[in-house]
């Protein structure tokens, strides 16, 4: 299909448009972060840049990254080890509840996540378990393993059964298939499935806000401080937040494409 | 080639649930043998392969390896071996570390390893280059020499084959098929081949076993099925036949002459004759069996014409002629004729038994 050139320069308007609905607020937020007001004020006046400093240095910051980190990276490899079981038992092996497990899996991703957050809670002090930011891990788990385990079973969707069977017909013990031959075809999957649940975890409020107890992660601290308290603090810990997210994912295609180059090198 | 069988199954049935997939069958391998199992889809063929390699166990009934018996037997504690419909090569493996992969799991040292797939690939005319070269960087007929060497690394007691050629266009299929013919006669090892291609099995194999329904239909040389069909159902499958229903020695249109009058008195069944036996008559010349009728259509197949010649009253013929022999074309009448030594009864009893 050809396009005119009036229809091509309202195309790249559009997307312009799109960009700047996308990424203004979040360039708002860097620009607040710098300013020397203690309100949050437009156009700013007078920049400083002492806010950095001062959260770098504050304990509470360090403490709420600490919390945060420890949250997002258990529940990281947490699903990607059930989202890649939970994989083979969505896409690769049949049996007998196949067919309920892979609607009911799906139940915690259309649950809203503030009555799923609810829900815990309550089902944590039934039970007698004091919130923390262990149970913040269990209630991340419930929402982000079921994606992870989606994100994984394409991939394993797309693998030929028969190399499975090929593997233990010449000789291969079910761990020696694991090893050599399902683990390293699901590894680009598992690979995605982590970063998903890292940023999910990381920037996720609604199920923290209800799970963490006395504990706090970085998202539920931006909100409160928001709501009394602020200070430029708020922003520049925001901004630290999403270069956060930025060096990981950027960690996380590095290692994909080291990963891929590693092979196409052992096999070159 | 031994004379005690290398592969003997006993009475070997497969239910899955309601739906009996194989009946009971029984089944000798040769040491050595070269054996096709072929049949429609659906005639349990697959199902029978899957129980010989072990990823399927059977309901009753016994498979025996030499001596011992295997099928309880999982998969990758028998001395066998398959190459697979879809070839199951690693892609995530380059062709050598394809080929090596049953050595790596015997924890075979590198070095032995490497020289084994370097003999193999030279054993299947892949020059010793391919063993860096990443599987999707190989083309159709070298993927399939791939599968065959990593098969053979393995070094199985028999090497199965689940028609790993149909993918294949034509001219690759007819290489591939000659050899791997000439593989089994290197290797002398007993393959045991499933297709559904009747061709493909007639070119290679020793012996073919014919499936219909979870049964066997026959089990002989290609040359005997050909000429001496057990059934009606292997000799249709047997490519082009005439079937004529014979009752108390007479079929209506056909004329007996004396030696097919006294051949077949009082005989009842089924009458097959392939299509080049039967000739086009010339006015006055004589044949065993006689009949007439006008043709219909006409085909040309290279260096052969095969007519299809209506009858009154009764299903039409095929006929297959040498080009040189050929006559007019539709509407023509003609007188055909094919002699007794043709002529193959299948008794009624025989149409339904299972081998």
């Amino acid at each position: 299909m050809r396009t005119s050139r009036l229809m091509g320069w309202l195309l790249v308007a559009y997307g312009c448009a799109v960009l700047a609905f996308l990424y203004l607020p979040l360039v708002s937020v860097g620009l607040a972060s710098i300013s020397k007001a203690r309100y949050l004020t437009f156009p700013i006046r007078r920049y400083a840049y002492d806010w950095y400093g001062e959260a770098l240095a504050s304990d509470t910051v360090r403490d709420l990254l600490l919390v945060s980190l420890k949250v997002a990276g258990i529940v990281t490899v947490l699903s990607m080890v059930i989202g890649f079981l939970g994989a083979l038992a969505f896409a690769r092996y049949s049996w007998r509840f196949r067919k309920a497990y892979q609607k009911l899996i799906l139940l915690p991703i259309f649950f809203p996540q503030t009555v799923l957050g609810l829900a815990l809670l309550m089902w944590f002090n039934t039970v007698g378990i004091i919130p923390s930011w262990k149970t913040a891990v269990v209630a991340h788990l419930v929402w982000i393993a079921p994606i992870a385990t989606l994100v994984i079973s394409i991939r394993a969707y797309s693998f030929d059964p028969a190399l499975e069977e090929a593997a233990r017909d010449m000789g291969a013990t079910t761990w020696d298939t694991l090893r050599e031959v399902t683990i390293p075809l699901l590894m680009p999957g598992v690979i995605s499935a982590g970063l998903f649940a890292f940023l999910l975890s990381w920037g996720n409020f609604p199920l923290s806000l209800f799970t963490t107890g006395a504990d706090s992660t970085l998202p539920e601290w931006l909100y409160a401080k928001m709501v009394s308290g602020y200070s430029p603090l708020v922003p520049t810990v925001g901004i630290l937040t999403v270069g956060t997210s930025a060096v990981l994912l950027a960690l996380g295609l590095t290692a994909a494409l080291i990963f891929k180059r590693a092979r196409a090198a052992r096999n070159a | 080639m031994g004379d005690q069988p290398i592969l003997r199954i006993n009475a070997l049935t497969k239910r899955f649930n309601e739906f009996t997939a194989l009946h009971g069958i029984d089944l000798n391998v040769r040491d050595g043998e070269f054996l096709a199992i072929v049949g429609p889809s659906g005639s349990g063929k697959t199902t029978l392969i899957r129980l010989l390699v072990g990823m399927d166990e059977p309901t009753e009934g016994a498979i025996w390896l030499r001596d011992s018996r295997i099928d309880a037997v999982p998969a990758n504690k028998r001395p066998t071996c398959m190459v697979f419909q879809s070839l199951a090569l690693f892609p995530h493996r380059s062709v050598g570390q394809n080929i090596e992969f049953p050595l790596k799991l015997r924890k075979v040292a590198p070095a032995t390893r490497k020289a084994r797939a370097l003999e193999l690939l030279e054993l299947l005319r892949l020059p010793a280059s391919y063993y860096d070269k990443r599987i999707d960087e190989c083309s159709g007929g070298e993927k399939q020499r791939v599968a065959l060497a990593r098969a053979l690394a393995f070094d199985p007691e028999i090497l199965f084959f689940d028609e790993p050629l149909s993918a294949l266009d034509y001219r690759l299929r007819k290489t591939l098929e000659k050899e791997l013919k000439d593989l089994h006669r290197r290797t002398g090892k007993t393959f045991i081949y499933i297709t559904h291609s009747l061709e493909e099995a007639m070119v290679m194999s020793d012996r073919i076993a014919i499936m219909k329904a979870g049964r066997f239909e026959q089990i002989a040389p290609a040359a005997e099925i050909y000429a001496r069909p057990r059934s009606r159902f292997v000799a249709e499958f047997m490519g082009e036949v005439n079937l004529f229903d014979m009752v108390d020695g007479r079929v209506p249109g056909l004329r007996f002459g004396p030696r097919a009058s006294n051949l077949f008195v009082g005989q009842t069944g089924t009458l097959v004759v392939r299509p080049e036996s039967v000739a086009l008559l010339a006015p006055g010349e004589e044949a065993d069996v006689a009949l007439e009728g006008i043709i219909e259509s006409e085909y040309l197949l290279g260096s052969r014409v095969q007519y299809t010649v209506a009858r009154e009253g009764a299903a039409p013929v095929t006929v297959e002629v040498l080009r040189e022999n050929a006559v007019g074309g539709p509407g023509a009448p003609v007188v055909m004729g094919f002699g007794t030594s043709a002529c193959h009864l299948i008794a009624p009893e025989a149409r339904d038994a299972a081998a």
